[in-house]
């Protein structure tokens, strides 16, 4: 049976600053309706390849495929209409609005607010609750769900999550991840950025290592558990 | 362990995906702004220095002072005008490259640091 056509697959790709080169040949495959967590500490290049990925940086070598076709030179408005959504890190809502603006703001895709309310209650109830409460007096946790749920009613193809436990309880990112998983069985593609690792590998289908702007290692969360468990993360076990 | 099924047979949404990358517009990669910035503010600036000289050369070669106060409008003001925007330009752009590259480095020594500090742990 042929291989399916990786939804996002990423060749030799290299980025920069200005002159400042941050990205030295980055390759991954990411194959349909799976997740894949990309790890690595702090300032090893993993929110400038979801960057590159959603478009916001062009790269200055390699190639991103989307579904076998190079994407790279597409707008980042041309990327997130054809389903590929990003949800930034620090959530990426409008903390002054209310729940309901929130969601408001996404009908801008065509999609009414009716419809865009009762999907996005269905998947996260707590926010039927909070409907009426300004996003930004919500837990961390209620706002991520927010921020997860205007992704959602968007119908993305390609999901890319950039640090969705910073900042957040144990337990409520372990919730979190729990939905990641839904979701990717949904038929979605994630690729979930994250510096600590242990809950993400749990949800994770493959895993990649990223170290001074390169993907050392590529595998599956077993295979990756032992690697992690070195020094990379500076002591944290993962 | 909760894990989805990798591999799984392309659902609608994503020969939909398929169809929609395929039909996406894509454009040659761009120079950076911040390049043209800098050859902007370097052509404005020498565009001005070379105003301001020929307006000095033409009025200093003419005895009638309404054509001197004309080169001196047109030309004086105008190259300072080109000139100071040119210079302005020039030092925001370079020094915002300049002040990334350092950002970047005490990103690298900081790393570096940490990467020390784990060897000398594990020893």
């Amino acid at each position: 049976m042929p291989e399916p056509t990786p939804v996002l697959e990423l060749s030799g790709v290299c980025a920069a600053y200005g002159r400042i080169e941050v990205l030295h040949g980055v390759d991954f495959v990411i194959p349909p309706a799976s997740v894949f967590a990309l790890l690595g500490p702090n300032g090893a290049g993993k929110s400038t390849t979801l960057k590159v990925v959603s478009g916001q940086m062009q790269p200055t070598a390699g190639q991103v495929r989307m579904m076998g076709r190079p994407v790279a030179g597409a707008s980042t408005e041309a990327l997130a209409r054809t389903g590929v959504c990003t949800i930034p890190e620090g959530r990426g809502i409008f903390p002054s609005l209310t729940v309901r603006e929130n969601l408001r703001m996404v009908t801008y895709a065509g999609v009414g607010l009716s419809a865009v309310e009762e999907r996005a209650y269905t998947q996260f109830p707590r926010l039927k609750e909070r409907r009426r409460q300004v996003a930004g007096t919500m837990s961390g946790g209620e706002q991520q769900m927010l921020a997860m749920a205007r992704a959602l009613t968007t119908n993305p193809a390609l999901l890319l999550l950039d640090e969705l436990s910073m900042g957040l309880a144990p337990l409520i990112v372990e919730q979190l991840f729990e939905l990641v998983a839904q979701i990717a069985a949904g038929g979605i593609s994630i690729l979930i950025v994250e510096q600590f690792a242990a809950t993400v590998l749990e949800v994770a289908n493959l895993a990649g290592l990223m170290l001074h702007g390169r993907v050392q290692q590529v595998g599956t969360p077993a295979e990756l558990h032992d690697v992690l468990s070195g020094a990379y993360l500076g002591g944290v076990d993962a | 362990m909760t894990t989805t099924d990798q591999g799984a047979a392309p659902s609608s949404r994503l020969e939909e995906f398929e169809r929609e990358i395929n039909e996406l517009k894509v454009r040659a990669q761009a120079t950076g702004p911040e390049g043209r910035l800098l050859i902007l503010g370097a052509v404005l600036l020498v565009a001005g220095l070379v105003l301001i000289a020929v307006a000095w050369v033409r009025a200093s070669g003419t005895n009638d002072f309404n054509d001197q106060i004309s080169y001196l409008i047109s030309g004086g003001l105008g190259g300072v005008g080109a000139a100071v925007v040119g210079c302005a330009l020039y030092v925001r752009t370079a020094m915002s490259r300049y002040l990334r590259y350092w950002l970047i480095r005490m990103v690298y020594e900081q790393r570096a640091q940490t990467d020390r500090i784990v060897e000398a742990l594990k020893k």
